[in-house]
Formats: C-alpha cells, structure tokens, sequence
C-alpha cells in the first residue's frame, strides 16, 4: 500500500519542521503549509490523504479553512488546538473535523489519531459487520453485543448510543452528533439526556463503570470509543 | 369595575382572594377594640399573649401601659420587654416605643398598646399606627389596644356625645385592615365600680375623671358605638367569606357613593357621613370637587380643599379634583360614568338669588339625578356667612397700592372733567368716572375697582353736582343719577375686575405649562445622569425657591448627586427620611406622615423599574402645605425628571456594558496571545522529544540534529519569554531594583550584540559608536537587557533585513537607537506599542513577540532617568527606529574615568 499523504497546515516553522522530520519516520509522505490560502490549493490539487490543521493560521480563521475544504473534499481533518478552547474544538468537529489534538502533543498521540482518521475513511464505503473493543463486540448483522461471549442485554436506544461510538472507534464524537444520530436533530442540546444514557451503558458494558475503557469521556466535547 | 362584578359563575372572587392573600404575607393585625379606658383591654391582651407564649410563640412586649394598675403589671413579668426609646422632651425625659429596635428584634408577635397614641416630635411617624404599620408591612403580627373614641370617623360624634374634644384620632382603614378585632366589653355600672375601686385608674387622678367622663350615660353611649362597630365588621368578615368561598349570599347589590365637597366648613361633616354610610354599605366612596377656572389660584381655597380631602384619605375615600365650569354638570357627569348609587353633600350657603332660581345644588341634582339617591348634610348656623366673603377685601396685601390707584385714577378724572367741562358744556361726566373706574379694574383688580367707584361718586357729587364742594344733592334727578351710576361702575369695575383676576390666573398657568415645556426640552438634551439631575435641581429651585436636593442610590447607600445651592448637605435625620422615601416610595419629611420634623420633603422619583433617585425640597413658607398648583407642578416635574433620569440611567448601563464587553474581549486576546506563546514551543519541545524518542532510529542523523537543535532554540525563546514576564511582574511589584552606576555606552552595547547574534545567528547587526562617549548613570546589567529587548524586536519584524545600533553624544543626553528595515510600524501605534501585552502586526498577535519587550524596555530606560520613543518609518519609507535618551553622567575625581 501506497505510504499515505499528510498535509500539514501550520504557521509555526518550530512546529513544521518537527512534525516533517517525525511524520515521515512514522512512514508518511508530508506536504506543509504555512497559510490558509496555502492548505486550500494543496488541499485541492495535491489529494493529500488526511489533513493535520493547526486552528490558528495568520491569515485566517482555521475553522473557516475547514468549512471551505469541506465545501469540496471529505478528506478527514484533525484540528489541532490549545486545551482550554473547547467551544472552538466543538465548532471544528461540528464543522466536519474528524478528531482534534491538543496543544502541546506528543508524536505518539498524534498518529494513533491518524491512523484512526485512516482507517475510518478507508472503511466508510463498506462499514464494518463487526467490531470488537476490549473483549465487547458488536454484530450489527444480528443486532447482538457480547462480552467476552456473553451477551448484553441493551434498549434499542443504549444499542444506537452505542452502535454511533462504535462505528467511529478511536474518533471522537460530539454530544450534539451523538444526540442527532440517537434521538433526531431536534434534541441537539440534550446534554443531561446523553450523560444518563452513557451511565447506565457503561453500567452494562463496562468491567469498571467507573473507570470506563471502552466509552471514554472527552470533558467538554463528548465521547470516544477506544481503538478496536 | 371590579365592585360589580358578581360570581355567577361560581368562581371565587379574585379580589377577594388577592386580599386575603396579601394579608397571608403581610403581618397580621389584631386590634382589642374598648368602649372606654379601664374596660381591661391590656389585660385581656396580655392574658392571650402569656398563653401563646407558653405555646412557644416568639411573643414580646414591645410597649404596655399598666397605668400603675397591679393585675396588669403581675401579667407582664415572664414576657419578654423591648428596651423603650428614651426621648428629651422640653426638658423632660420621655419614653417611647422603639420602632427600629422592633424590627431588628423581627419577633412573630408583638405587642403595642395604646394604638391612638401620638408620638414624641422627632420620632419617625408622628402616630403610633404609623409604626403599627409598618412593623405589619416587615411581617410582623400585631397585636394593640384601641378605645372607639379614637376612631376618626366617630370623633365628631364622640365629642358631641361626651363633650371631650378627642385631639388622637386613628384613621378608620387601620381598623378595617385589622385581621381581627376583639371586643373587649364591660358594662357601664362594672366600669365605674371598678373604677371607684381604683382598679382603673390611680386613686387621684380617678375622680376628675369620672366627674367628666366616665358618666353612665357616656359610657353606654361609646358601648353602643363599640358594638355596633364591631357588629359592622363581623358582618364584613361574612360577606368576604362568602365572596371568596363563592357563596351565593344575599350581600347587597355594590353600592359607590360620591362626596360632594368644596372649601367649606360643612364638607368634613359631609366627608364623615359619607364614611359612615359607606362603612355600612360596605361600599366604595369618593371625595369630589369642581375647580372652576380662577378658582385654582386661591392659595387659602386650595388650603381648605386639600384638608377636607386629607381627611377623606383619612377615612379610606378616594380624592378626586374636576375641572369645569358647572357644578352640577361636572357631578352629574361623574356619578353617571361611575355607577354612583347616593350622593352626598352639604346644604350650600346659595345666595337668594339662585335659591329663587331654583339653582341650589342639591335642588338641581336632584332635578337631574334621576335614580340616585341624595344625602344632604345640614350646614353648621351660618354666623360666618358674610364675614369670610368681605375679609378678602379687608386684606391688607396690596392694599395701598390699590387704593393710590384708584384714587389717582379718580382725581384724573376730576382733572379732566374740570378741564372739558370748562370747553365743552358736557350734561353728564358719569362716562368719565366710569372710565377711571374701569381703568382701576383692570389695572389693579377688583378692590381697586370698588373702591375707585366709591371715589368716583363721592368725587362726582363734590365737583360736579349743584351745589358744587358740597355733599348735597339738590335735584332728586340727580340723585338718582348719581346711585344709577354707582351701582354701573360697582357692577362694570367688579365685572371687569374679575376678568383681570381670570386672566392673571390663565397667565399663570401659561408660565407653569411654558416652564414645564422648556424642562421638558431642557432634559431632552440632558444625555447623562448628573445633566439630568442638575437641570431638575436648578429648574426646582426657580420655581418653588428653597434649598433642592436631588439623591441617587449608589449602591446600598443614598448619595447627593445634584443640590441648589450646589454644596447643600443633609444631616443623618434627613438622610433617613430619604431613605424611608426611596424604601416605601413614599413621601416623607415635612408636611407628611413620616418624619414630619425634617427641614425638607422627600419625594420618591419611581420609574417602571422602582423607585431610582429621590428628591428633596424646602417649604416655600415654614408651616404652610403645598398648594394645589404647586403640587401639580412639582409633580409634573418630578415625573419628567423620573423619565429623563431612568432613560439617561438605563443609557448609561448600555454603555457600561458595551466598554465591559469589549474590555472582556481585549482581555480573552491577550490571554489567547499567551497561550499561544507559551504553547508553541512547548508544543515544539514535546513534540520534538517524543518524536525522537518514537522514530529515532528511522531518521537520518542530520534529521535528528535537526529536531535536537529545534528542542535547543525552543527552550531559549521559552526562557526569553519566561523571564521577560518576570521582570514585568518584577516591576509592577516594585521589587527590580536599578543601580546608578557609572555605565559605558560601548560595553553595554557590545554585550547586547553579542548575545543577540548568539540568539539569531541569521540577523546581521551593524554598530556604529560616536567616539569619546560620556558614560550614563544606570544598570549595565538592565541597560543591556533593554537593548537586547529592541534587538529582539527588530529580529521579529524585520527579520534577516537587519538592524543598525547608533549612539551619539546631544548635549547632556546620550542618545541610542536601534534601526531596522522591516515594514515599520503605523503611525497610531507609535506610542501604543509600548503599553504592556500591545503587540505590532496582526489584532491576535500570532506573529508577533511576547508584547512585553517594549514595555519593560520604557520602564527600565524611565527608572534610569531617561525616555524612550519610536519613530516610523525610517529608512526609506520602512523600518522602525527606537530611540533611547540617557542623561550623560559628570564624571567625578572620585570616580576615574577608565582608561578607554
């Protein structure tokens, strides 16, 4: 397989230059911006296979840039962004960002982040029959979970929570996405609803509720099913 | 109207119900209603509070009368007693209930005897039930003791019944308001036996009493009022009950009953007997007068008028003033529009002449009323018919300047009589005199007239009349004449007169209206709060006189913000009569219910939103009430001034908010610009390392040269950055601390460059020195600091452009300045971008530095003496200049100038 192509779109050349040198150890081919201008024409001619954008760019806005790429590619996107900003990595992901990394990052955060990306947009053609995190599988043929063999007994809705963060395992999902796809995009704001419903599906597939590997919180965001 | 509404439909009522309601929240009132002293109303009171205490009700004693009398002293003990307030009184100390200290104790129930009593004079209610009230609308229940006597209704009755003048007086509404009311009876023969006792009263003082009062006739007189009152409102209490129940009852159809009164002497009996008949009815009243034109500037009519309807307010009536031409007319209009079922009014003092016209009042209401019905109250004998009609013209006000009017007028006439009988031969110079009699009515009014016209005849008949110089008449033709003509020019001078009088009046009310009109221009360019306030406080005092003081509420607190004369204070007992104004937007301070000792009055200026500012005035004359017309003025402008204040306030807050707003803005940038400059090179340390750590061995050796030397320079701009935020917080502690050395321009500078070539090797730096520089007084260590600062700025705008460093000698100073070739900066950021956290470029500051070089660059340079500034553009168009000024130090023998 071809070694996929990252375009990295970021002004601080610190930041370029270590993310070029580490990229391509990691066994892909990298392309830079420094501009939003810049990210737009590559992002048109160059068809890079996945888009790393840094949300502050000097010549604007970076979640306008997403909403342009948007306009014309679905190539996923990982916004990168500071900690404490979580209104602007919700607008980002609700833009059509596919995950986000927080400023400062270590390398190995980032391309599990990737590889994830990857391998979402590699299967959203012919979705998974099955997928299985941490000893819970899902059959979405028999509409079936199981832990370790066993099955679990869940309400159509907890099936559909969970069917939602399975099928995007190791992305992160908005609460206003989840909450869209589960109950219809009038509840969008639902927030309290969702945290109920994620307690009592963790209660259930969890081996630890309270300390929960396979539904993971991302404070402020939403949710993150761990990587298959 | 609400009265009429009647629940067929079996709902409650709700006005029923909002009462009841509003009594659930506020404090509830029991009143122990007595036909006389000594019938053991305190007794009876303190009996049921021992009982409710013992219950573990929060019951104390807020003031009890024992009047010496031992069975109610014994029942006190065990209760808890409320410190009375100790009051100097004409020498004397007196005791009185501390209403402050009652509220801040908040009991559930408290006692307060003698609900009749009037308090010390600089108390803050003159009444006791004024404080009653108050300690209710603070939730608190209470419970007091009350003799009929002292109802304000029955007063008048009381005093004909026993012939005591009652002087304390409790408007009837407190009793209607009561919760309950508790009889508390005695008959008469058990009252004066006790009484001979001594159980009522202390042995002395027992017998005089008697003697006047306690006569078995009077006390079964006030036993018959007590009952039958208390009979009344049991009977109220049944048919609230049945209203809010939704019972169909057989409660009377709504009765209105309308007061016809005026400013006479009958209309306080006309307004009690309207009481009376509406207390009965259980209906609503009100008090009406018809204000003729000219009317309403007669100070001692409005005087009158204003205390006939103090009293009707007293009495739980309405006050309503009409405006017209026709008494009846005007009643007649008001009854029909408001559903008036009986009228009541007083017997007028109608001349003869209207009597025979049949236009008496009540006769021509009850011509017209047609279905109403028609009290008329007897007027008082009629000793004071003629008096109070002539002393008007008996006054002494402007007397002597009406009377020189007219009696110049006349002696012209005389004059021009004399001359054209002399030329003409004229029959009859009544004309003449007619003429100055005229001429003195309008000119100097009424008075002037009358008397003119007596001048005239008498003048007439002296000068012209055979025999002339005489008071003799000789023709009876001329006599006749002569009384013809007085009663012409008393009729056509009174006549006209009175037209002068109305027109003065319509003159006056033009200027109020105009006055009124020019405020109200005058507020609608006022923009800010204090413009507001001092246009009301100067446009106050040219109308009504007298110190204006004008508060604003600034927090918890009231505060002056506008006064006339403008340095006008208040002392702490004004200030809390402010205070209750603003509290209970009501009136309070002179010529009120509140306060009444206080120097001014305070007024509340109540917007939609409350009651926002309160102002303060003086009496035009001490002891005199407002009159009608200034009262309307002062209302008015004080309704102006509460819309011109709220919207100048509500201006003022859309403002604040917006400069809050932005101010957030700014704030959220510059902790975003933060952020950012101390994530990235972490972001670029942490990613570096990790990366090396991951995929070093997948990396070409120049490859890991690369990111090891990106952790190195990271590091660095990270210590720049840290340190430069400490020296900043450094300086603004007041904690650097600058040394005054002597200090080489050549060395400082060569240390900068130094260090800056080592931080940016792509920069190139060219120096150029003036030879033989003085030294400068400073920190060498600083100094180079604030060079590398401005390098550094140089390195980030104009990058590998380059940057020139130049001293120079100018007279005393020495002058540095650093040069580069970037784009320059705008010339409206020249001086901003020493300000802490500005930075130059782009609004968040991606690009730029730290925003913190520049700035403590200014302060290091200012602590050593000097100044710094920056020039743009340059060179050439571009590039930024930052220029240093040091003061050159005099080199002393003591200390040496090294050798260079």
């Amino acid at each position: 397989m071809n070694e996929p192509r990252i375009l990295v779109v970021d002004d601080e050349p610190q930041i370029q230059r270590f993310l070029s040198v580490a990229l391509s150890a990691a066994g892909f081919r990298v392309q830079t911006a420094e501009t939003g201008a810049q990210a737009l024409r590559l992002a048109a001619t160059g068809a890079p296979d996945l888009i790393v954008l840094d949300l502050g760019l000097p010549d604007r806005d970076g979640k306008d840039v997403l909403r342009d790429i948007r306009q014309f590619s679905t190539t996923p996107v990982i916004v990168l962004s500071a900690r404490d900003r979580e209104a602007e990595k919700i607008e980002a992901l609700d833009l059509g960002a596919d995950d986000y990394v927080e400023k400062p990052f270590g390398i190995g955060e980032l391309t599990a982040r990737l590889r994830a990306a990857l391998r979402h947009a590699a299967h959203a053609a012919q979705p998974a029959q099955r997928i299985e995190i941490d000893g819970v599988a899902m059959d979405f043929d028999k509409r079936l979970v199981t832990r370790d063999g066993a099955p679990i007994k869940l309400t159509p809705k907890e099936y559909d929570l969970l069917a939602v963060l399975f099928r995007n395992a190791g992305r992160v999902v908005t609460h206003r996405q989840i909450l869209a796809a589960v109950w219809g995009p009038a509840h969008g704001e639902d927030t309290q609803y969702l945290r109920v419903f994620i307690g009592q599906l963790r209660a259930k597939i969890e081996r630890d509720p309270t300390a929960p590997t396979i539904v993971k919180t991302e404070p402020g965001v939403g949710y993150r099913a761990a990587e298959p | 109207m609400a009265a009429a509404s009647r629940p067929d439909d079996g709902r409650p009522d709700p006005d029923a119900l909002l009462a009841a309601f509003r009594r659930e929240t506020a404090g509830r009132l029991k009143v122990f209603l007595g036909a006389a002293p000594g019938v053991g109303k305190t007794y009876a009171m303190l009996q049921n509070a021992r009982r409710l205490k013992d219950e573990g009700v929060d019951v104390v004693v807020g003031l009890v009368e024992t009047h010496g009398r031992a069975e109610t002293s014994a029942l006190v003990h065990g209760l808890e007693i409320l410190p009375r307030r100790k009051v100097e009184y004409h020498g004397r100390e007196i005791e009185e209930f501390d209403l402050d200290a009652a509220l801040a104790r908040k009991p559930k129930l408290i006692i307060v005897d003698e609900l009749a009593h009037t308090n010390a004079p600089d108390s803050r209610h003159p009444k006791r039930w004024q404080d009653v009230q108050e300690l209710l609308a603070a939730g608190i229940d209470v419970w007091t003791a009350l003799n009929i006597q002292h109802l304000e209704s029955l007063a008048d009755v009381v005093s004909r019944i026993t012939g005591v003048v009652v002087r304390e007086t409790v408007p009837d509404r407190v009793l209607q308001e009561a919760t309950d009311v508790v009889l508390v009876d005695l008959t008469p023969d058990e009252l004066i036996q006790r009484l001979n006792e001594g159980k009522v009263y202390v042995p002395e003082t027992a017998r005089r009493a008697t003697q006047s009062f306690f006569t078995p006739g009077n006390l079964t007189a006030l036993r018959e009022l007590a009952l039958r009152r208390t009979a009344d409102r049991v009977d109220d209490q049944m048919v609230d009950y049945l209203r809010q129940k939704a019972i169909e009852g057989p409660w009377a159809a709504s009765e209105r009953l309308l007061a016809c009164v005026g400013p006479d002497e009958v209309s306080e009996r006309v307004i009690r007997r309207a009481s009376q008949l509406a207390t009965g009815l259980n209906a609503p009243w009100t008090a009406v007068t018809v204000e003729t034109i000219g009317q309403a500037a007669d100070a001692k009519r409005a005087n009158q008028l204003a205390k006939v309807f103090s009293l009707a307010e007293r009495l739980g009536g309405d006050a309503m003033q009409l405006q017209g031409s026709d008494y009846t007319t005007e009643i007649l209009r008001l009854a029909r529009r408001e559903n008036v079922t009986q009228i009541v009014l007083g017997q007028s003092r109608a001349g003869l002449f209207r009597r025979i016209l049949g236009r008496s009042l009540p006769e021509a209401l009850m011509r017209h009323a047609g279905g109403i019905e028609i009290h008329v109250v007897p007027g008082e004998e009629a000793q004071t018919s003629l008096w109070p009609r002539l002393r008007p013209l008996l006054s002494r006000r402007g007397l002597g300047v009406e009377l020189a009017g007219a009696l110049v007028s006349v002696a012209c006439a005389v004059a021009v009589g004399d001359a054209l009988i002399a030329v003409l031969k004229l029959p009859n110079l009544s004309m003449i005199f007619l003429t100055a009699v005229l001429f003195s009515a309008v000119r100097f009014g009424t008075r002037a007239a009358v008397i003119a016209s007596l001048a005239s005849f008498a003048a007439y008949n002296f000068f012209f009349i055979e025999p002339v110089y005489t008071f003799t008449v000789a023709q009876p033709q001329e006599l006749f004449a002569l009384l013809i003509f007085l009663a012409v020019a008393v009729f056509a001078g009174s006549l006209t007169g009175r037209i002068r009088d109305q027109r003065e009046t319509v003159i006056r009310n033009a200027e109020v209206t105009q006055s009124l009109y020019d405020y109200s221009r005058k507020l609608s360019g006022a923009s800010s709060p204090d413009d507001v306030l001092w246009a009301a406080a100067a446009h106050l005092h040219s109308t009504f006189g007298g110190r204006i003081v004008l508060l604003v509420a600034e927090g918890d607190d009231l505060q002056i913000r506008a006064a006339w004369p403008p340095d006008a204070q208040l002392d702490p007992a004004a200030l809390g009569a402010a205070r209750w104004a603003q509290q209970k937007k009501e009136p309070a301070g002179w010529g009120t219910g509140t306060l009444p000792r206080i120097a001014y009055q305070f007024r509340p200026l109540v917007a939609a939103r409350g009651p926002i500012a309160v102002c303060g005035f003086e009496p035009h004359l001490a002891g005199e009430p407002i009159t009608a017309e200034d009262e309307r003025a002062l209302t008015a402008i004080l309704d102006l001034t509460a819309i011109a204040l709220d919207r100048a306030l509500l201006a003022r807050e859309a403002v604040n908010a917006a400069t809050m707003q932005e101010n957030e803005k700014v704030r959220d940038a510059l902790l975003d610009s933060l952020s950012h400059d101390l994530r990235t090179p972490l972001s670029s340390i942490a990613g570096a390392a990790t990366s090396l750590r991951a995929f070093g061995d997948k990396m070409s050796p120049s490859e890991r040269l690369e990111l090891l030397s990106s952790i190195e320079e990271e590091t660095a701009r990270l210590a720049r950055f840290v340190a430069n935020l400490l020296d900043m917080s450094r300086i603004e502690a007041g904690g650097l601390k600058v040394n005054r050395d002597l200090v080489s321009i050549a060395d400082v500078v060569q240390g900068a460059v130094e260090r800056s070539r080592k931080a940016f090797p792509g920069q190139p730096v060219r120096v150029s020195l003036a030879p033989n520089l003085p030294f400068v007084r400073g920190d060498d260590r600083l100094l180079e600091q604030v060079l590398f600062n401005l390098l550094d700025n140089a390195h980030k705008y104009a990058g590998e452009a380059g940057a020139i460093v130049h001293a120079r000698q100018e007279g005393a100073e020495v002058v540095i300045s650093v040069t580069d070739e970037g784009p320059g900066v705008k010339p409206g950021e020249l001086e901003r971008i020493f300000e802490k956290f500005y930075r130059g470029g782009r609004a968040d500051g991606r690009k730029a530095g730290t925003g913190l070089g520049l700035s403590i660059s200014r302060r290091l340079v200012e602590a050593m003496g000097g100044a710094i500034v920056a020039q743009s553009p340059a060179v050439r168009r571009r590039g930024t200049r930052i220029v240093m000024r040091l003061p050159a130090a005099q080199a002393t023998a003591a200390e040496p100038r090294p050798a260079a």
